[in-house]
């Protein structure tokens, strides 16, 4: 079973941010999507979500197949789509529990029984302790307050409810200090297995000494303009994003025919 | 008691209210005063405002009244909605007061919960010092001057200095087809270092009917006291609301102010929080959903006479149907309000197109160390939010739902009482559903709690024992 992305070119208020994003990502793999700020990299994550903003303009969104393009968001979910955003929403006034279960009970396959709510506090219980989190974050309001560190633990506990198949994680290392970056990793590792394939796209290397991809991708401008191994995401780290740019300039000359600008 | 024929609010009607409750002619006199305002006073003043009168016109040349309370029989009035175990509250049927009760924990300590003229029974001196001193004055709103000079009911809350009140009090206040307004007028007051929970709740049973509740408020919290007041209006789309409240904070007290409302046809609420100690503390939070044809006129002001004052305040809607708002509130700090700090906003959302809201926030400050802000919007339901929750499988319905019934809660969790918090859930719920639902019943009410077999013991039941009705 496969995650894969062709051709894919998006816009957001009718300008085009994605322009022709080629990835493949198989269910057990790990993939990092690496990329200076502003290439697109949240927008690739809306936009395969289907964030109602983000408008397909062509190319294919497919799972095991078959594509999930004009799918709402909910559908993709059953499909099993997770993203774990680079800047989860606050809700005021609905508790993460009620907000959880909903989640829970709305990710599952149809005609399998929800739990009782007894049931789902211990399913609950499990999966907070898998990411060192306090059984009182349950009675707090979605997000709301939440610390960047909590939040981003929030979203992969999520995740861990959730058991995607295929989880696009936007950033999830940012705004963590050290420790809370290796709850975070632990908890991706925990969740993540055969069963699931992960697009990890981060701005940083550091993540990656945790959750170690076994493909890196580099985007920038809209595309994906080099893919490799982790050693790759090593290159990135010690010249920086600057060596793209030039990298690419000297990958542009001189420029194909046909291609646009 | 003869029925007396129906009249409209004139001079007449005014003396023979204050007549038919054997009031004291200085208050007969207070009520003549504030006649006069209230026939002298347009019903809208401020210029900032005035192009919003027409719309939420409260019509009142449509409603008549009559002087005495009328008569109504408490246990088949109440009987429906009470369990029989609650204590330390006040139940009034139309404008007449049937029942006050407080457990004997709390009348030894000199609590006080009755009706406005039975205080003035008992304590003339102190009542009288009140109503000379009222915040809401008639001179300020032709509406206050209205209540002030025809009332025909009151509730009067007394906690005395020191007194630390855990449980709440509670008054509920139950309509059923008056025959004439009820215009009440009511005192909720914290002496030095007491503390009390203060619930209002006003419900409508029965069908239907054209009806008219008018009321002031005056929620006056001594030198480092703490008074937590909630109310919820409940009523049915057929009733005309009119609510004003005057909150004075002493020096070093707080005083939270929580409001929910969903019911009436016309709304109008004016609520001017006086923080006039320093180091006094006042917040609101004011919370309304509204359908249909309803239309709410809101107005909330801070008024920083003190230094090292804060105040807050918020008002959220939702609005369906072509239902309409109007939304005002103003902070005012004085001079010598050095340090003082204020908040107000004004958050709706907008449900259909068809339903429009306004919001007039503004500032009148005249110090310069201090801090005020204020933030407004109108919109429809944040398509962040949303997204985030469709993201987690909520399908669009599920997802809405959540997002606006979560705007409630920051109110609906401060109810103190459980059962009311239950049942006013159950009415927003049923609005977000379309529904038309009625007051809570007894069983709704139980099985909203968990408490499906509630174990009733005869001897504490309120309908068992002795009750006075006038
Ligand atoms: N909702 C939006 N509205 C307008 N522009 C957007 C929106 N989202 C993204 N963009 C634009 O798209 C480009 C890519 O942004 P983004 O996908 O967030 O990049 P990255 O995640 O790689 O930092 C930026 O130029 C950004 O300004
Ligand atoms: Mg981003």
């Amino acid at each position: 079973m496969k995650l894969e992305i062709k051709e894919l070119h998006a816009s957001v208020e009718g300008k085009e941010i994605l322009k022709g994003v080629n990835l493949s990502v198989g269910q057990g793999e790990t993939h990092a999507l690496m990329g200076p700020n502003g290439s697109g990299k949240s927008t690739l994550a809306y936009t395969v979500m289907g964030h109602p903003k983000y408008q397909v303009t062509s190319g294919e969104i497919l799972i095991d197949g078959e594509s999930v393009v004009g799918l709402p968001p909910d559908k993709r979910v059953k499909k099993g789509l997770f993203l774990a955003f680079q800047y989860p929403v606050s809700v005021q006034g609905v508790s993460m529990f009620s907000f959880l279960r909903a989640a829970y009970n709305n990710s599952r396959p149809a005609g399998s029984e929800s739990p009782t709510i007894f049931e789902f506090k211990e399913v609950v219980a499990e999966k907070l302790k898998l990411l060192n989190m306090d059984e009182s974050f349950l009675n707090r309001y979605l997000n709301e307050g939440f610390s960047g560190g909590e939040k981003k633990k929030a979203e992969i506990l999520q995740m861990a409810l959730m058991q995607p198949k295929f989880a696009v994680l936007d950033e999830t290392d940012s705004g963590l200090d050290i420790d809370a970056l290796r709850v975070v990793a632990e908890g991706i590792n925990k969740v993540s297995g055969p069963q699931m394939g992960s697009l990890l796209i981060t701005h940083y290397q550091r993540i990656l000494k945790y959750v170690r991809p076994q493909f890196v991708h580099v985007m920038f401008e809209g595309r994906i303009i080099e893919s490799g191994g982790e050693e790759l995401s090593r290159l990135l780290e010690e010249k920086g994003y600057t060596w793209i740019r030039g990298y690419r300039e000297e990958e542009q000359a001189p420029p194909q025919v046909g291609q646009t600008l | 008691m003869p029925q007396a024929s129906l009249t409209s609010f004139d001079e007449g009607l005014v003396g023979s209210i204050s007549a038919s409750l054997g009031e004291p002619s200085w208050l007969t006199d207070a009520r003549l005063e504030a006649f006069r305002q209230f026939v002298a006073l347009p019903s809208e003043k401020s210029p900032l405002y005035t192009k919003y009168a027409k719309t939420f016109d409260i019509g009142l040349d449509r409603f008549k009244a009559a002087p005495g309370g009328s008569e109504i029989d408490f246990r088949s009035f109440f009987t429906g909605y009470l369990t029989g175990n609650e204590s330390d509250i006040l139940l009034q049927g139309n404008e007449t007061q049937v029942h006050a009760e407080l457990s004997r924990n709390v009348s030894s300590k000199g609590v006080e919960l009755m009706s406005f003229h039975d205080a003035l029974g008992r304590d003339e001196g102190a009542v009288r010092k009140l109503v000379e001193g009222r915040l809401v004055k008639s001179e300020t709103d032709k509406y206050a001057a209205f209540v002030n000079a025809f009332f025909n009911c009151g509730t009067f809350v007394r906690v005395p200095k020191g007194v630390v009140l855990d449980k709440p009090l509670r008054k509920m206040l139950l309509l059923d087809s008056p025959r004439t307004p009820v215009i009440e007028q009511t005192f909720v007051v914290a002496e030095e270092e007491a503390r009390l929970v203060y619930l209002e709740e006003q419900y409508s049973k029965g069908v239907p009917s054209p009806a008219f509740v008018a009321s002031t408020a005056e929620i006056l919290a001594g030198p480092n006291s703490h008074i937590d007041f909630s109310s919820i209006q409940l009523l049915d789309d057929q009733t005309t609301h009119l609510s004003n409240r005057g909150v004075g904070v002493s020096n070093d007290a707080r005083a939270t102010m929580s409001s929910l409302s969903l019911g009436a046809s016309v709304s109008r609420s004016r609520t001017n929080f006086y923080l006039n100690g320093r180091g006094s503390f006042a917040e609101g939070f004011e919370i309304f959903f509204t359908d249909g044809e309803q239309r709410y006129d809101y107005e909330t002001n801070l008024v920083h006479n003190s230094p090292d004052s804060t105040g807050s305040t918020q008002a959220r809607g939702v609005l369906k149907g072509k239902s309409q708002s109007i939304f005002k509130g103003m902070i005012k700090i004085v001079k010598e309000a050095k340090n003082a700090r204020s908040y107000l906003a004004h958050h709706v959302m907008i449900l259909e197109r068809t339903a429009k809201s306004d919001g007039i926030p503004s500032l009148e400050i005249d110090n310069n160390e201090v801090k005020a802000t204020h933030s407004a919007s109108v919109a429809q339901v944040d398509e962040e939010q949303l997204f985030y929750l469709t993201a987690r499988g909520l399908p669009p319905d599920e997802a809405k739902r959540m997002v606006v019934l979560g705007f409630f809660e920051p109110v609906l969790s401060r109810v103190p009482i459980e059962q009311t918090r239950e049942g006013a859930r159950f009415m927003i719920e049923g609005k977000w559903e379309g529904e038309k639902r009625r007051l809570v019943d007894r069983e709704t009410l139980l099985a909203a709690t968990g408490e499906l077999t509630p174990e009733v013991k005869e001897s504490e039941d309120i309908f068992e024992r002795h009750y006075k009705y006038r």
